[in-house]
């Protein structure tokens, strides 16, 4: 037993003795650009140094611990690829909005110039207010529609399963494909049938309109299925009762199923609500962001629909200012972060409600 | 269990081991335009022939944020050797990462090269592109105007009105194919046309108007103003259907079946109309084509040429594998492929390939009499035109601005971008 418990601790002691000195050894190779000679191996080195680390592990003897150690090794490479795609680039990220970083180089920390500078900008503030405009407008309409839709495809229509997928196909297609659709609709075939020489997309006001009309079309469908699917959660003896008793269909609906899905109500207005806020794809397409926008604090802009996504996407790769772009987008994140905590807390409350 | 994570680890090590074998050997070569990347691979092949040494081209273009790739690639520490570049602003994210290559062979016989603030050579030119208003010699012909009469502003107004009133009798839709939509040609608008204001008929290293541009922005207004009614020229005798909802498509396609006498855009279009368009080309005759200079002053009497890109070289990378290419792309064996293959127009002295492009006899021309122009535009700060002069083009078509209007807004916004 002893003899055992020894040996299995040697065995572990090596192998992350072997497995350290390998990582170490890769890992200087990488940072002093030795890429020849035994430098060419260094891939191989840490896969193999990373791995006997594990297995050392794995053998360290201890009866009390060894569960929890197995635990942590199966969880590993979760929590490692977690941590390599979000939770260190969040840190690098927050680091560099208080630097000049070009995406390339940077020369000098800047404190909280970059956060001063995003809000002395008539440009990103008009983005950011159009972007709010553009979340309002959008809950209700994109709600509304989708809710409207959704009754529609729970009456018994003929052929509603086919109605249901044509409303669901826009959801399918991808942002920017769907943008240069509707661009070429706008362009091309709206102009020909209002014999208007301009499409929408040439004047700010229009182009906003646009891009909502573009936006309900692509996104209602989507909603319209988590409405049917709370929509069809309704007790079928609740509606019959109503019906006995005689209510009305518009009383069921304001009576008794907008109440029962109240839930659904709630998920799907976040849900647009914090898509709506992160709109990038169709609006690239579209317009690019450019739009005529005249008197706004004093100044003239040509950022007219631009959204708050594609405004930071502009600054960091049109502009070359990538720490700004990052001090923007911390603030992205911050806002987001708020809407997602307050959705949290509301669903959380109706929950214990019902 | 023991003999299996054996097994596991050494399969892992070989793996591991894969894909430094596999880019151990050649160059990568970063190319921006994608519409020469066949041409490009060819000459790559026929370099591998002749002296062994592979050259990956890797061809992107059309609307994919080159600079940004190329910064993924260099966080990733997976830079190419060689690798494109427009200008200053372009350049400028990579200083002190670029070959000096005033000593190199190729730079000898062209001095089309891309010279950084320091004096040192860092771009390989590869082709010349030309901005001037190009045109459709037949049109001009049967309408009786002669492309050489238009010196200045009245006589191109002039032949504009002439043109126009023959419309029918020339078949065609348009005198000229301008489009200013400011999500699709911000470019051709803020950038090409705009460069004329900057450059038309000064020599190639007079930079008076852009570095009064770069002094926070500054427009001279007596010369902004006739520029702009050049532009309103356009405005006015533009196809209405082209003039703010079209595309670049369409005003290519256009002009390439004979339906505007005039087009607003550069020799890239040649390849377009001896390739994409070649059905539509023939039917409209294979017409010759030529350019007039923006002549929106009296005397401007040149037309814009310049390399639109260069290749620098990466310092960190097979320097000396990329200096043998560069220099064996530049002697005719190369520069043959690109002249004849992809339709460039070579900036070297000792090629005598011939590009079969239409525009190519009046590229040469201007070249020869010594009334080119530079592009000084390439150095102006990378988003003006897309982020916010673009957009003025398009309304002052939208005839929602005057000509006062265009300038004042021109001359308010500019100053936006460069503080």
């Amino acid at each position: 037993m002893t003899e055992a418990t020894s040996g299995k601790k040697s065995l572990s002691m090596t192998l992350l003795a072997l497995g350290t000195a390998l990582l170490l050894v890769s890992l200087y190779c990488d940072f002093t650009k030795t890429y020849s000679g035994i430098g060419a191996m260094r891939g191989a080195f840490l896969v193999i140094g990373a791995l006997l680390i594990l297995a050392g592990i794995y053998y360290i003897p201890t009866v009390l611990h060894h569960r929890a150690i197995i635990n942590c090794i199966f969880l590993f490479p979760l929590l490692f690829t977690f941590a390599v795609t979000v939770i260190i680039p969040m840190f690098v990220g927050f680091f560099y909005s208080f630097t000049d970083w070009n995406g390339v180089t940077f020369t000098r920390m800047v404190g909280f110039e970059n956060y001063a500078a995003m809000f002395k900008e008539p440009a990103f503030i008009w983005s950011l207010l159009l972007t709010v405009l553009f979340v309002l407008v959008n809950m209700i309409l994109v709600n509304l529609v989708a809710f409207l839709l959704a009754l529609l495809c729970t009456t018994k229509l003929k052929g509603v399963g086919f109605f249901r997928a044509a409303y669901f196909l826009p959801n399918l297609i991808g942002g920017i494909v769907l943008g240069y659709i509707w661009q070429f609709i706008f362009s091309n075939v709206l102009t020909k049938i209002l014999s208007s020489p301009y499409s929408a997309l040439a004047k700010t006001n229009t182009a906003f309109i646009a891009i909502i009309v573009v936006y309900v079309w692509q996104y209602a469908g989507y909603i319209m299925l988590i409405y049917i699917n709370g929509l069809a959660t309704v007790p079928k003896d609740v509606l019959e009762a109503a019906q006995i008793d005689g209510a009305s269909d518009i009383m069921t609906l304001f009576k008794i199923k907008i109440p029962m899905i109240a839930a659904t109500f709630t998920i799907c207005t976040f849900l647009t609500l914090t898509s709506a806020f992160k709109q990038f794809d169709v609006n690239l397409a579209l317009t690019n962001g450019v739009g005529t926008v005249r008197g706004f604090m004093g100044a003239r802009l040509s950022n007219g629909t631009q959204m708050i996504a594609l405004n930071i996407y502009n600054t960091a790769f049109a502009r070359d200012q990538y720490g700004y772009a990052q001090a923007k987008a911390i603030l992205f994140f911050i806002i987001l972060a708020c809407v997602s905590l307050l959705q949290v807390r509301i669903s959380n409350k109706r929950e214990v409600e019902m | 269990m023991k003999k299996y994570l054996a097994i596991f680890l050494v399969l892992t090590m070989f793996v591991a081991l894969l894909p430094t074998a596999a880019f151990a050997d050649g160059i990568r070569l970063f190319n921006g335009k994608i519409e020469i990347a066949e041409p490009l691979e060819h000459a790559a092949k026929v370099y591998e022939e002749a002296t062994g040494k592979h050259v990956e081209v890797e061809s992107l273009g059309g609307g994919v944020d080159l600079q940004a790739t190329l910064k993924q690639y260099y966080q990733a520490g997976n830079m190419p050797e060689i690798f494109v570049g427009e200008g200053k602003t372009d350049f400028d994210n990579w200083t002190g990462m670029m070959v000096d290559m005033t000593d190199w062979e190729w730079a000898k016989d062209t001095e089309a090269g891309f010279v950084d603030e320091t004096g040192a050579l860092i771009g390989f030119p590869y082709t010349t592109e030309a901005i001037g208003l190009a045109y459709n010699k037949s049109i001009l012909d049967k309408a009786g105007v002669d492309p050489a009469s238009i010196t200045g502003p009245e006589s191109m107004k002039a032949a504009f009105e002439k043109i126009d009133a023959m419309k029918d009798e020339l078949g065609i839709t348009a005198v000229i194919g301008y489009c200013a939509n400011a999500t699709e040609l911000y470019w051709s608008t803020a950038q090409h046309l705009f460069g004329n204001y900057l450059d038309a008929g000064l020599d190639r290293d007079d930079t008076t108007y852009f570095d009064l541009l770069m002094d926070g922005g500054k427009l001279d207004t007596e010369r902004f103003t006739h520029f702009a009614e050049m532009v309103a020229l356009f405005n006015q005798y533009s196809d209405p259907a082209l003039l703010v909802s079209g595309n670049y498509d369409m005003q290519v396609s256009g002009f390439a079946a004979g339906k505007y006498a005039f087009v607003t855009q550069g020799s890239w279009i040649g390849s377009s109309l001896t390739n994409q368009y070649k059905d539509l080309y023939a039917a409209a005759g294979n017409f010759e084509c030529g350019y007039v200079p923006y002549c929106f002053e009296e005397g401007i009497d040149t037309i814009l040429t310049n390399s639109p890109s260069w290749w620098a070289v990466y310092k960190d990378g097979n320097v000396e594998e990329a200096e043998a290419f560069l220099n064996w792309l530049a002697t005719n064996d190369g520069q043959k492929i690109m002249v004849e293959e992809a339709g460039c127009v070579s900036p070297y002295k000792s090629c005598t390939a011939i590009a079969n492009d239409p525009f190519a006899p009046a590229i040469s021309a201007y070249t020869a009499a010594g009334k080119t122009s530079a592009w000084h535009w390439l150095n102006q700060p990378g988003n003006l035109a897309q982020d916010y002069t673009g957009i003025i083009f398009q309304d002052f078509a939208m005839g929602i601005l005057t000509v006062d209007d265009f300038v004042a807004d021109m001359a308010d916004t500019i100053p936006q971008c460069i503080k």
